[in-house]
């Protein structure tokens, strides 16, 4: 249990740093793809802003459980198998979520499909950190 | 008999001064202006990743402005109003002309409100447009501030007259806070700028 967890705060303080870098980076050289978010579907008084940022370290814990409990199902180098755990994660967890999104919300696909690599990515880097630290 | 003598040198004395007629020419209407329902009002503002523009295309009803000379006979004192539908407003974007709607509160406060106050003076009106000032009071979301606006007066090509209005405003001039996105990653700006077109007809 203090392996999962000292991972996941691990995998978290990076995530967040590359999480929330990024994106004010594509806020910043891409502003066109974030036309789309100012729209009342996206909270906009501020009240949810520390759930946002903490979404990072969610997400961390979570796939530091998830690693932990199937690292034995991944094989190969520690890059292959972040790789692989990241796409298990997109394949199982990300894919349903967001067809279920665009079906019902009034989203964009590049919006869908952004949200996706972003998911992709964060699962990709996390599964790294943890076959690195927690082989 | 007494009484009746005393009433008469009061009358005599008023109309010798003229007070009654003078009163009553400066709260004689001098016009009266007729807006038209294909008046027009826009508002641009922008976030640190884009500019916006909001316009409600037309009126869609029309209303009546009196104008006086004030007391100093130097201004003109309005009275009118015109009553804006929020859910009229087109930002040529769904998603943000439902965010605007939900910005100005709409669902609590349908309607904006431009009260006029006054001009500070009434050219003569010509095709040329010609600057003048004036006072309003516009309400936002409940909240009544007053301005002052500069115009341009003109005629347009059908014996009418254009009037048009400009003036910044801030969201928070009336207890309204800008939209964040993503954390605060997406920041509307504070300032708009409101500017109205009204079409008006001389009446009266």
């Amino acid at each position: 249990m203090k392996k999962i967890l000292t991972t996941g705060l691990i995998a978290g303080c990076i995530l967040f740093i590359l999480s929330y870098g990024g994106l004010f980076l594509g806020v910043r050289f891409f502003p066109g793809l974030f036309v789309a978010y100012d729209n009342p579907l996206f909270n906009s008084n501020g009240s949810r802003d520390v759930l946002f940022y903490m979404h990072a370290f969610i997400i961390s814990f979570a796939l530091s459980w998830f690693w932990d409990r199937f690292k034995g199902l991944f094989h190969g180098t520690f890059v292959m198998r972040g790789l692989e755990f990241g796409l298990v994660y997109s394949i199982i967890a990300l894919l349903p979520v967001m067809w279920i999104s665009f079906s019902s919300l009034d989203i964009t696909v590049v919006m869908v499909f952004s949200w996706f690599l972003y998911g992709l990515a964060q699962a990709v880097v996390a599964g790294l950190i943890f076959a690195k630290i927690n082989p | 008999m007494h009484y009746k003598n005393i009433l008469c040198l009061v009358l005599v004395l008023f109309s010798g001064t003229g007070f009654s007629t003078n009163y009553i020419d400066k709260k004689l209407s001098l016009k009266k202006w007729v807006v038209n329902e294909n008046s027009s009002l826009s508002v641009n503002g922008s976030t640190n990743i884009n500019k916006f523009s909001c316009v409600i295309p037309a009126y869609g009803r029309i209303d009546t402005i009196t104008l006086h000379k004030s007391d100093d006979e130097k201004g003109i004192v309005l009275s009118g109003s015109i009553a804006l539908s929020v859910s009229s407003f087109d930002c040529h974007n769904s998603g943000m002309t439902r965010q605007l709607q939900k910005t100005l509160n709409e669902k609590q406060f349908p309607l904006l409100h431009i009260r006029f106050l006054s001009l500070n003076r009434l050219p003569a009106i010509t095709a040329k447009p010609q600057s003048i000032t004036g006072a309003v009071d516009i309400e936002i979301a409940g909240v009544s501030k007053h301005f002052e606006i500069n115009y341009q007066i003109s005629q347009d090509g059908e014996n009418g007259i254009d009037l048009l209005g400009s003036r910044q405003l801030n969201f928070s001039d009336f207890n309204l806070i800008p939209p964040t996105k993503l954390g605060g990653m997406i920041k509307t700006r504070d300032q708009l700028m409101v500017a109205f077109h009204l079409k008006i007809k001389a009446a009266g």
